[in-house]
């Protein structure tokens, strides 16, 4: 088979994994290549997601038969596989163009994990070797790989990952009864203590070498089985807190094959792919516990407002936030201010107070964050504003064409209130523009 | 109003900083091929001179901080209108309030010159990643740009490391000149027309790869062209291999 024709498949089959970073590390040195530490973005696709790595399966055989996936055995499709002398030079080639920060190197599962990943460990190795290539790599480690080999994949790439993929035990036995949580979860657990070791090594002994610089990353499909919100950011905390993962993707599920076992669904849930990455977002940078954003009464996060907004609508009592007063966790947490404008408030305020206008030039995101902060004593958001008025206020802001559905009956009960919610509602939103207007006057 | 005139080099801009703060008041400065004759201006061509560069530099290092350094240089190469006038400005407040300036982050006058050196400095990052390099027939690496900004002398050092082993020239076109690097030698050149270029052999076969990869890798029941445009505007794809045909 031609080369195109197999970069078409092994292209095709690799396009689900949502990891596309290349960031983490600085590698460098003779030869060809470097790592940027923060990461380079050379293209992005048809479908807005960047493209930094050449992403692609060594082969799309496979010995398992996972329902989600579209490299299933028992799914008739057209088969290949590319030699390590092929992916090398494909990498070089590319890298040299300034095409790609590197290889994304994953694979179906041919003959044995060991063998597959003995093949990919070939490749990754001609690469780092013969063209003396010091671009970013990431491997995929195949569950079930023998130790070894789980060990000399992050001597040879930047960043290792283990796809979960599905985020209990119960989902996987349903859909992948290749797999359990333990084939999973063990290699995920050597790999990090194999890059704390490392670490600590190195902290005395200066040459050692690095173990995945990068880091260790996994994925979660979202929607192909029936888990909450909750029970899914509980899982990245505990990646993130006890396995020092660098990143947990989403991926929202595209139905790639029809299969009983499979949620029939129309469109992969795309927003809420996006609101779980922005629960991740406040987990690992903002200082967040999943048991604030999500408890068992509210499983699942909102999709009318991002989870910081719906934090703080729920805590209200912690707000107006005085921004030249608060502490910098405090005003992290605000709606509208993200961790670079939250640095400029703590920044700009040693040179003087802040004033209300002062805070939309720093970045703020005003229409979310008047409702929840003072600036120098003044108020700019609803008075008495309660949790529900804010919504509204918020709503018609995203959406000003909508409004008027807003009101429509038919409209809140589709969000769940009934017939008296809906007046409480329609009468809060009347008082709080009637505030909002004396307030201007 | 008096307006200073310098002849397109940093040297000569600091120059005509240096003389523009000595003479106090309020004045403009502006590159001599950009002037516009104002019927009440009065221009002073303020010539280059090294050492009241080096003045200026100084100034800004020391009252303020290697950081506003790194503002001033970045600013200027932003070749907007009336950026110069915006750095003198930003200098005269580090003069008078030291260090603490470039923490008036709401202030007009530091908003604008961080917005600039900001915008140049993303436009730098963003061409790491957008220059695409074609191979020639004698194997040296070549790439096309027009980046809105002067960012070329700030992306040569990453090629450096990176394409150490090979010849390359990156041509921005827009402004007629090329940093060229040639057996680990790294040069700016006047660049207008490239002559015809000769491609090696592989060339189309590789790039051929290239754009089947970059179509198949799209996900088309998440198709989002608006996101696309976002990251990568129009103006760029040009000189984009995988968009220069489309």
């Amino acid at each position: 088979m031609e080369l195109q024709k197999k970069l078409k498949i092994l292209a095709e089959s690799a396009k689900y994994d949502a990891s596309c970073s290349s960031s983490g590390s600085d590698r460098g040195g003779r030869g060809t290549g470097a790592a940027h530490m923060s990461g380079v973005c050379h293209s992005w696709a048809a479908d807005g997601r960047c493209i930094s790595l050449l992403k692609i399966l060594m082969t799309n055989e496979c010995v398992y038969d996972c329902a989600y996936c579209v490299n299933r055995r028992s799914n008739d499709i057209q088969r290949t596989i590319l030699t390590p002398d092929e992916i090398a030079k494909l990498t070089f080639e590319f890298y040299k163009r300034n095409y790609i920060e590197g290889l994304f190197l994953s694979s179906g599962v041919v003959v044995s994990p060991d063998h597959t990943m003995g093949l990919m460990l070939e490749a990754i190795k001609k690469l780092r070797r013969e063209f003396r290539f010091n671009g970013y790599v990431h491997m995929k480690v195949i569950p079930g790989a023998d130790r070894s080999l789980i060990d000399q994949a992050g001597l040879w790439a930047d960043r290792v990952s283990v796809n979960i993929e599905l985020p209990t035990d119960k989902s996987l036995r349903l859909l992948a009864p290749g797999k359990t949580k333990e084939t999973v979860l063990s290699p995920m657990s050597r790999i990090a203590r194999m890059i704390t070791a490392a670490k600590d090594e190195r902290r005395s002994i200066k040459n050692t070498p690095a173990y995945a610089p990068a880091g260790q990353s996994t994925q979660l499909i979202i929607g192909a089985t029936p888990e909450t919100d909750r029970e899914i950011m509980k899982l990245s905390e505990a990646l993130y807190d006890k396995m020092a993962l660098k990143r947990v993707y989403y991926s929202a599920f595209v139905p790639v094959s029809k299969d009983s076992r499979l949620p029939a669904l129309m469109d992969p849930p795309l927003l809420r792919e996006h609101r779980l990455y922005q629960a991740d977002w406040l987990l690992r940078f903002y200082g967040f516990k999943a048991d604030e954003l999500l408890d068992e009464a509210h499983p699942t996060l909102d999709l009318s407002f991002d989870p910081k907004t719906v934090w703080a609508l729920n805590n209200l009592h912690l707000f107006p936030l005085e921004v030249n007063k608060a502490a910098y966790a405090d005003i992290l947490r605000v709606p509208g201010i993200g961790v670079t404008s939250a640095q400029r408030i703590m920044r700009a305020r040693r040179a003087g107070p802040l004033k209300l206008d002062d805070l939309k030039k720093l970045g703020v995101v005003m229409k979310r964050t008047m409702y929840f902060v003072t600036a120098d004593g003044k108020y700019g958001g609803i008075k008495k504003g309660t949790g529900e008025a804010i919504k509204v206020k918020l709503l018609e802001r995203e959406n000003p064409n909508s409004q008027l559905n807003l009101f429509s009956e038919a409209a809140l009960a589709a969000i769940g209130y009934d017939a008296a919610q809906t007046q409480a509602l329609t009468a809060l939103v009347k008082a709080g523009i009637a505030e909002t207007v004396a307030g201007q006057l | 109003m008096r307006t200073y005139l310098y002849d397109g080099s940093f040297e000569g801009f600091l120059t005509a900083v240096a003389l523009a703060m000595e003479t106090g008041g309020p004045c403009a400065i502006s590159n001599e091929t950009a002037a516009e004759a104002g019927l009440f201006s009065e221009f002073v061509n303020s010539g280059a001179d090294p050492r009241k560069a080096a003045a200026i530099r100084d100034l800004v290092e020391k009252r303020g901080s290697a950081e506003s350094w790194h503002h001033t240089r970045y600013a200027f190469l932003s070749e907007v209108p009336g950026a110069e006038t915006a750095i003198l400005e930003y200098i005269k407040l580090l003069r008078e309030k030291g260090q603490a300036a470039d923490n008036m982050l709401a202030d007009d006058r530091v908003k604008k010159v961080h917005g600039l050196a900001a915008g140049v400095g993303g436009e730098a990052h963003r061409f790491k990643g957008f220059i695409r390099f074609k191979e020639l027939s004698d194997k040296t690496l070549y790439s096309r740009i027009e980046p809105d900004h002067n960012i070329l002398p700030l992306v040569t050092s990453h090629f450096r490391a990176r394409l150490g082993a090979f010849n390359w020239v990156i041509h921005d076109a827009r402004r007629g000149k090329a940093a060229l690097y040639f057996k680990g030698k790294l040069a700016y050149a006047p660049l207008t027309a490239a002559r015809a270029l000769e491609f090696d052999g592989k060339e189309e076969a590789v790039q051929a790869l290239w754009r089947h990869f970059f179509k198949t890798i799209a996900i088309k029941e998440r198709l989002n062209p608006g996101l696309q445009r976002q990251n990568v505007p129009l103006k760029y794809r040009r000189n984009i291999t995988e968009f220069d045909r489309q």
